[in-house]
């Protein structure tokens, strides 16, 4: 039996990890992946004050900080499956099965697949495959490729390709359909764009945030956007064009791009054909919260957060005793607020480890988390604080419905 | 190819045409979509495509204010030997 154990070893369940054996508990580790770090290890990029920003660096020094502590890693497995009976959760892997009271699931986020058709061809791949292809094993996904989905991530490693000498001949829309809906709407990608501008070293988001300020005008944006596209760090950004078909015979060989009007709709007779020998789909990220759901814990869709999040609170608590919650799974934030949220629920596994007095250093970490935000370089969704709020006032519902059903249990009403 | 002949779920190849038309006729739940069309019922336990049927099924049923999970995760989470699984 462990005192805590982790299912995670990105940013979050990494300083969970810190923080819990700072306090003096036997931690365990699980990771599927070969390496600690979590999605940490692809991110390289410039903050606005110039420092660079290297994942494999703040990864490894996060691992050798857990490890000098006495942190038990479990690299390379899997978990499958948790249960909990009397009050001890059981962590089944491929191998071993562990148990412990107290449960930290960081398992991070997922990527949204984004359909085209062709998009079975070998030769296509989430974008976050290319950025772990680039970065973390130095392998070229390919020489030449467009990216289908212009959103915060694919902007980032759409840089990061260009980097590391992988050509970027367009970075692009979907052809809108039941699934990729907004997506594939030049209005309403250039909405969420705008938000964001303060990280693109670009003319045009710069431009357009100061006179793009309400909806007309974003409109007239749209309308007037030129058709080849403007270029951010002299890669094409072409919100008017949307990519209808990937070709090739055995694999990838070239995209099909279509002029589209501002509502996404496709102006036909303009496709063209742009020879490339890798395709990126960027369709966002949502929590990967599969053990929360096998667990039992109850869910609640917030779009702000990225899709179905598991109920918890601001401790990182989940409803369910001695299940704990941090990083990505609560909503899609960067590395940073993830980390924030780690040392919260590290602290409050501590606090359920029979650690006393650690209320102010709760206080104090929550605190520090809302900073963090506040000061993000990189924020996934605009509303974010709005996302968070709802959450919150779910679990307060929920713990007052709790608190009615059990009187009215103990009078011999409802049971 | 047709954009309606692209598969949406690899493992069951179903295609997108057939999720579209089974939304329409029945303007169901994403979990009654997954069991008429098995999209998501394969080796991968819906791993690609979960999302995807969501928003088929919320969009044809006009259920875009659900707030609770139609789709259910299932033990072993990932693709685990009859041995193992065994014990
Ligand atoms: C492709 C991609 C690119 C991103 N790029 C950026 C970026 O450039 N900048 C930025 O700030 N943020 C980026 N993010 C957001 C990123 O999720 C956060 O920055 C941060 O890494 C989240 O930390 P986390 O600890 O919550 O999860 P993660 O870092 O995702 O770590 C979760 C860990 O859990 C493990 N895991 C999951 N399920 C299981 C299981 N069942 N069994 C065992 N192990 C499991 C995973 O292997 C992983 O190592 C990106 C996310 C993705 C998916």
């Amino acid at each position: 039996m462990d005192n805590a154990i982790i299912i995670g070893a990105g940013p979050a369940g990494l300083t969970a990890a810190v923080t819990c054996a700072e306090k003096g508990l036997d931690v365990v580790v699980i990771d599927e992946y070969m390496r600690a770090g979590g999605r940490l290890l692809g991110q390289l990029y410039e903050e606005p004050n110039g420092n660079w920003w290297n994942g494999i660096k703040e990864s490894t020094k996060l691992y050798k900080k857990a490890v000098d502590l006495g942190v038990n890693f479990h690299l390379n497995t899997a978990v499958n499956n948790i249960e909990n009976s009397n009050g001890i959760w059981t962590i089944y892997t491929e191998r071993e099965t562990f148990h412990t009271p107290s449960l930290l699931l960081a398992t991070g986020a997922a990527e949204a697949p984004v359909p085209v058709p062709g998009w079975t061809l070998p030769g296509v791949m989430s974008v976050g495959a290319a950025q772990v292809m680039t970065n973390v094993h130095r392998v070229k996904p390919g020489e030449r490729g467009v990216i289908i989905g212009v959103n915060v991530l694919s902007a980032a490693i759409a840089m990061e390709l260009q980097l590391a000498g992988v050509e970027v001949a367009s970075l692009t829309l979907p052809k809108t359909n039941q699934m990729t809906q907004d997506a594939g709407k030049p209005k309403e990608v250039l909405d969420s764009l705008l938000h964001v501008s303060h990280m693109a070293p670009s003319p045009f988001v710069r431009y357009g945030s100061k006179l793009m300020k309400n909806d007309f005008m974003k409109k007239l944006g749209v309308n007037f956007y030129p058709k080849k596209g403007v270029k951010m760090w002299d890669i094409p950004i072409q919100l008017r064009k949307a990519v209808t078909k990937i070709y090739g015979e055995d694999e990838v060989e070239g995209v099909t791009l279509a002029t589209i009007n501002a509502d996404g709709e496709v102006v036909s007779g303009s496709e063209e054909h742009i020879p490339v020998d890798f395709v990126c789909i960027a369709g966002g990220l949502y929590p990967l919260a599969e053990l929360a759901a096998v667990a039992g814990c109850p869910f609640y869709l917030v779009e702000e957060l990225g899709g179905y999040v598991p109920l918890h609170n601001e401790r990182m608590e989940s409803p369910l005793e001695g299940l704990y919650v941090a990083g990505n799974i609560t909503g899609i934030e960067g590395a940073k607020v993830a980390a924030a949220q780690g040392r919260t629920a590290g602290l409050s596994m501590a606090h359920h480890a029979g650690m006393d007095e650690l209320d102010g250093e709760i206080k104090n970490s929550i605190e520090w988390t809302e900073q963090t935000r506040d000061n993000a370089h990189i924020q996934f969704h605009p509303e974010i604080e709005t996302g968070r709020k709802k959450i919150l006032q779910q679990w307060d519902a929920y713990q007052s419905n709790k608190k009615r059903s059990v009187v009215s249990n103990s009078r011999g009403g409802i049971t | 190819m047709k954009e309606d002949e692209m598969i949406i779920c690899r493992c069951e190849e179903v295609s997108y045409e057939e999720l579209k038309t089974t939304a329409a006729k029945y303007k169901c739940s994403a979990r009654e979509l997954k069991l008429r069309t098995r999209a998501g019922m394969g080796y991968c336990g819906g791993r690609s495509c979960r999302t995807m049927v969501d928003k088929i099924a919320a969009t044809s049923a006009n259920d875009r204010n659900r707030t609770c999970v139609s789709l259910k995760y299932q033990p072993p989470i990932r693709p685990i030997s009859f041995k193992n699984l065994g014990g």
